[in-house]
Formats: structure tokens, C-alpha cells, sequence
């Protein structure tokens, strides 16, 4: 059980992911752009952040930047990619412990990533050993 | 994917919530009212009396401990449920309930009205119970746009799912030529996308192959007719190869996809997906999306294999056009497949990519193509050869390359035919081209061919040894031969002598015949 910020333009995809992992009994906020998800970080630190690339206003790459720089980067970051996207910078975001999701996401793979990184954060939490380690999951 | 029950609770408390906040905005002649869910199925964390909690004043556990017997009862999942219930008064609150929901056990919607102060509201139970009947249809109705928009998003989670993997499908296949290989992803994905135990093949002759799911992987296994009761299914497998469509069946322990794959020269094989009973039915949806996977499938399987006949086919003919050439010298005969299979060895030591090494053989084969060009008496003249006759020879790499040039798909093979006479310190034709201005393979198809050439009697000399044309071809590496492709030579044939003898033997066995002819 996780606090999840879900960032995607698309209003029926953002609805289809977080609708998904409310199922899975994660507690879901949504935000459209990436300077709507900026202001939401600073209000409250998500534990996982799921972000879309392309995005109007501010795209996922600059927010996840701007986050880093602002030192407010939460413990599991997710970024969707559409299949081009993927191959150009899929591997870059792989060594930056940014779990990349290829679109059209498989929701099952989702939610087990996001079981995975729970899992990764439980043992963090009780052993207060991990911070900035290169994370890679095969979807 | 459906909701479960804590889900539709939660969905339930929710819309209490939202119509309470409703309620609430209707200013102060609303009145102090509070709604809640009330039901023996409704369990923590979402217990009934937290909605009613929202916006009473004062403890609502008080509507339950003092006196309102009744309420107390239906929380209970009294049996006397069914029905508007009567509005009654309890400590100053009027209070109505109505069964709400299509769930098995009763929850009832309940309106609390009245500041609980003793002194019940003005309004009398009937208008308690229409403002609650009018509530509780907006309950329902919005509760079954809500169920509506569940089944719409479970619908598009799964088309998700199909799409994934379909487009997974699409990517593997992409880096694939093997027809074998595409089946057995295109197996492995059918039977994921149909949430299948077990894959089973029947082939256009009828035999079978069983495939199970461990894990998520398609292991080998033995065919159960309990499970897939092929046999059983005869009628229907026919109907599937002559009507190409997919269909579906019942069988004791599974439900079982019947679906065509129609393969080269109209072939058609049957899948069978076996699922479990319970995985559910198969959906329309789920016939429909195997259909055209298995179409577009089929046709990537076809292409593999028209693919891989039509390789075997060049290959085929080449090999015919160069026995006949070396049939015209009956000492070279077997000369040419010989040096393609050497050139294709020496290739793979020295790190030639995979896709290369066809090339690199089909090159040896043909490097003495050009010699269709000499006259036999010259190409079979025993003794030695005059000035013009030996340019006469010098003349067949070049013949051969403006024989094979026209042909578009063995441009990558002509550097091997030109220059497999050309030597490091530039005494070979026809270019007089040094050391690594000679392109690699006709480095390579030099070797093979010097030494093929040492190892076989010719018409003007006896064979040698496989030691003494080893020992030649040592003393030739730097000048006449490349050292490099020499020392790798050398141990090519060592290993493949000592790990394939029979092969071994069976490539120098022609040579053996003319030393024994000849002897």
C-alpha cells in the first residue's frame, strides 16, 4: 500500500491507471501536467511517482530533473514511454533508477512493479540502506 | 478485475459521503440530517456508523445504544428487512431506512433527521421517508453508472493487457528468421493472452505436440485427454481446417479454444488453448483478437519459411552450377565445396558475424567459377603450361567475377571470387593488390584453396600430405599466403579434424579416390 502520484495527460489513460491502482489499494492522487505535479510533491511526498513523458507545460523528463534538483525526489519513480521514446531514452532513465513502462502499459506488470518497489521500500525502511542505488526491472 | 466486495463498499461509503456533502449545501432549511449505510456485511474499515458520524451532531452511536431498537436490528441484518421502512423517532431523531444495492446480504440507506436534543423534528415520518426515497434512487442510479464505468474500465484494462502483449509479440518476432521460433513465441503469447494451462498443436498430418505453462514458461509436456481430449474433438478439428475458423468448446476439466494456423502451401495446423474452468469463458472479444493474431502469425511463419526454401534453394543451385564445373576437371572434383566449407570455419575463428559466414562459404564455393571460361586441355593439361596458357588461367577470377556481377544478390560474394589469387607481398593477379588492401575473404578463400589445391593430385603432380601442405602453407604465410589467416587456418583444421573425424573424412574423401585412381 502506497501513496502514488499518477502524472498523464491523457484524462482516460490517468483515469484507467489510477482507477487500477486503487484496485490494487494504493492511495492515488492524479495530476495533468508536470508543474500541477511539482506543487502536489511540494504539498505532500508520494512514494511513488508514475509519470507520462510527453506532456504540455512541464514533460515528465523536466519534472523528474527539477524534482532532483529541488532534493525532493520520492523513493519509486515509474516514467511511461511510448515505444519510440523507449528506445531512445529507455536506457539513460534505466541508470538513473527510473523504472521505465513501455505504452500501451500491460496493467499487470504495472502493478507488480509498483509491488516490487513496495517491497524494495519496506526493506529500505528497515534497514536505512539503499538510498541512490541503480534500480533495473525487465517489463 | 471485477470489484470485490471491500471495493464496492468503499464505493458505497464514498457516494454517502458525496450525497451528505450534497445535502449539507443546501443551506440551513435542510435541517441537521445525516445518511449512512447500515448493513451486517458492512465491515471495518468503512464501518456504517462512520457516514452517519459526518454530519450528526452529537455521537451517532447514540442513535444505536439509546433505544432505536430497530435500527439496531437492521445493522444486524434483521430478517424483517424489504421495503420503505417507517420513519421513527429515537432521542429527537427521525429516522428512515431503505434497502439499497443488489447486494445478497441487505444494507439499508438510513436518514437520521433532528438535532438529537429530545425534541424530534417538525417533519413527519412520510416526508422523512420521500426525501429519503428520493436519495436512495440517486444512490442507485448513480451506483449503477458506477458499476457500468467498473465494467468499462475492466474492459479497456484488458484490452491493455492484449495490446501489450500483442505488441511484445510483434517486437520478438521482429529479431526473429526462424519459422520454429516464431511458432513457439506465437504459441507462448496465445496462450497468455487466453489466460491458458496448456497449448496444444495438431499438426496437417495429424501429429500432436503439448505444451504447458510453467510459470511463464511453454515447457514440453505430455498430451492429458483428459484435459484436451483431442481425439474427442475430432469433428471439430476438421470443421477448423476446412472452415479456417476459430470456435469454442466445452470439455470436462477446460474450456478449450479451437483455432486454424494457416501456414505455407495452404497447410493448416490446429491449436487447441486449454483453459481453465476457472479462468472463465471465453469471450467473443477473445475469439476475434486469436483470429487475427494467428492471421497475421500465420504470415510471418510463411514468410520465414518461404525465406528460409528460398535459401536453401540459392544455396542448392549454386552448389549445382559449381559441381558441374568442377566436374570439368575431374581432379578439382569436390575442390570448390571444400574451400567453402574451410573458408566458412576459418571465418568463424576469426570472428566473421553469423549472418556473414553464408556469404563468406558461398564465396568459396564460387571462387573458381570463372574457370567455365578455360579450355579444358588447358585447365587438364598434364606438364607444364606455356606462357599464354598459364594467362589463360590467370584470366579465371576475373571471369568469374563478371559472370557472377549481374547477379544483384551476390554482390558481397564477388570480392572473394576477384581477389583469391592476390598475396601479401603483391606478387598474385589479378591487381597485384599487398597486404590488407586485399579484402578478408579472399584472404581467407586463398588459404582454404592453396590448401585444398596442395592436398589433391593434380594432372601434373601427385598429392601431398596433410602434414607436408601444412607445412607449405607455413612457410608461404607472410609472402604468398596472409600469416594471420594461415596460423587460424591451421588451427581450424587441427580442431575439426580432431572433433569431427568422420566429417573429416568425408570432405577429403574425393581426393582419396583420385590418389587411389591415380596410384
Amino acid at each position: 500500500m502506497s501513496r502514488i502520484l499518477v502524472v498523464e495527460d491523457d484524462p482516460h489513460i490517468l483515469r484507467v491507471i489510477s482507477l487500477w491502482l486503487t484496485r490494487q489499494g494504493h492511495q492515488v492522487c492524479e495530476a495533468r501536467n508536470g508543474l500541477a505535479a511539482r506543487e502536489l510533491v511540494q504539498q505532500q511526498m508520494p512514494d511513488i511517482l508514475i509519470t507520462d513523458i510527453n506532456m504540455p507545460g512541464m514533460d515528465g523528463l523536466k519534472l523528474l530533473e527539477q524534482l532532483r534538483n529541488e532534493n525532493r525526489t520520492p523513493r519509486g519513480l515509474v516514467v511511461l514511454t511510448n515505444r519510440w521514446d523507449h528506445r531512445e531514452i529507455g536506457e539513460s532513465l534505466a541508470n538513473w533508477g527510473v523504472h521505465v513502462v513501455p505504452k500501451p502499459f500491460s496493467p499487470s506488470k504495472l502493478a507488480e512493479l509498483i509491488r516490487q518497489l513496495d517491497e524494495q521500500q519496506c526493506v529500505k525502511t528497515s534497514d536505512g540502506t539503499g538510498a541512490g542505488e541503480v534500480k533495473t526491472c525487465e517489463l | 478485475m471485477t470489484a470485490h466486495p471491500p471495493q464496492a463498499q468503499r464505493r458505497a461509503h464514498n457516494l454517502v459521503k458525496g450525497l451528505i456533502g450534497a445535502l449539507t449545501r443546501d443551506g440551513p432549511s435542510a435541517g441537521a440530517r445525516s445518511l449512512g449505510l447500515v448493513g451486517a456485511t458492512l465491515a471495518p474499515p468503512h464501518p456504517p456508523l462512520h457516514c452517519l458520524r459526518a454530519c450528526l451532531h452529537g455521537d451517532p452511536r447514540r442513535l444505536f445504544t439509546d433505544g432505536c431498537d430497530w435500527l439496531r436490528r437492521l445493522a444486524a441484518g434483521a430478517p424483517d428487512a424489504g421495503g420503505l421502512r417507517d420513519g421513527r423517532c429515537a432521542r429527537g431523531f427521525r429516522v428512515a431506512a431503505r434497502p439499497v444495492g443488489r447486494n445478497r446480504e441487505p444494507v439499508f440507506l438510513v436518514s437520521a433527521e433532528g438535532e438529537g436534543d429530545g425534541h424530534p423534528p417538525a417533519d413527519t415520518g412520510s416526508q422523512v421517508l420521500d426525501r429519503l426515497e428520493s436519495l436512495s434512487r440517486i444512490f442507485e442510479q448513480v451506483g449503477q453508472l458506477l458499476d457500468e464505468n467498473e465494467g468499462l474500465a475492466d474492459e479497456v484494462l484488458r484490452s491493455y493487457e492484449q495490446l501489450n502483449l500483442i505488441f511484445d509479440f510483434t517486437q520478438q518476432i521482429a529479431s526473429l528468421t526462424d519459422a520454429e521460433e516464431i511458432e513457439k513465441v506465437l504459441l507462448h503469447r496465445l496462450g497468455r493472452l487466453l489466460s491458458a494451462s496448456t497449448v496444444v498443436t495438431v499438426g496437417a498430418g495429424g501429429q500432436t505436440r503439448c505444451f504447458d505453462f510453467i510459470g511463464d514458461e511453454l515447457r514440453d509436456a505430455a498430451l492429458e485427454p483428459d484435459r484436451v481430449p483431442v481425439a474427442a474433438l475430432g469433428a471439430e478439428l476438421d470443421a477448423c481446417r476446412t472452415l479456417r475458423a476459430v470456435s469454442v468448446h466445452a470439455a470436462p476439466a477446460a474450456r478449450i479454444m479451437v483455432c486454424p494456423l494457416v501456414r505455407l502451401d495452404n497447410r493448416v495446423d490446429v491449436l487447441l488453448a486449454a483453459r481453465p474452468l476457472a479462468a472463465g469463458e471465453f469471450t467473443s472479444g477473445d475469439m476475434l483478437m486469436i483470429e487475427s493474431l494467428l492471421t497475421f502469425g500465420g504470415q510471418i511463419i510463411s514468410n520465414a519459411e518461404i525465406h528460409e526454401r528460398l535459401r536453401r534453394m540459392s544455396l542448392e543451385a549454386t552448389r549445382a552450377l559449381v559441381a558441374a564445373i568442377d566436374k570439368k576437371d575431374h581432379y578439382t572434383s569436390g575442390h570448390s565445396e571444400r574451400v567453402g566449407v574451410l573458408a566458412r570455419l576459418t571465418g568463424q575463428r576469426m570472428g566473421v558475424p553469423a549472418d556473414q559466414l553464408q556469404i563468406l562459404e558461398m564465396s568459396g564455393l564460387l571462387h573458381d567459377v570463372g574457370k567455365i571460361g578455360v579450355p579444358e586441355e588447358i585447365l587438364c593439361k598434364p606438364g607444364r603450361l606455356t606462357r599464354a596458357e598459364y594467362d589463360i588461367i590467370k584470366s579465371h577470377p576475373r571471369m568469374g567475377y563478371e559472370i557472377l556481377k549481374p547477379i544483384g544478390s551476390f554482390g558481397a560474394v564477388l570480392d572473394g571470387v576477384l581477389y583469391h589469387h592476390e598475396a601479401p607481398d603483391g606478387s598474385g593477379y589479378p591487381e597485384g593488390l599487398r597486404g590488407d588492401a586485399i579484402p578478408l575473404y579472399a584472404r581467407i578463400i586463398h588459404v582454404a584453396d592453396v590448401f585444398d589445391a596442395l592436398t589433391s593430385t593434380r594432372s601434373y603432380r601427385a598429392a601431398y600430405s596433410f602434414e607436408q601442405a601444412c607445412e607449405i602453407l607455413h612457410q608461404e604465410a607472410g609472402t604468398r599466403l596472409d600469416a594471420q589467416v594461415v596460423n587460424v587456418f591451421l588451427q581450424v583444421l587441427a580442431t575439426f579434424r580432431h572433433e569431427h573425424p568422420r566429417e573429416f573424412d568425408a570432405l577429403f574423401a574425393a581426393e582419396r579416390e583420385v590418389v587411389n585412381a591415380s596410384a
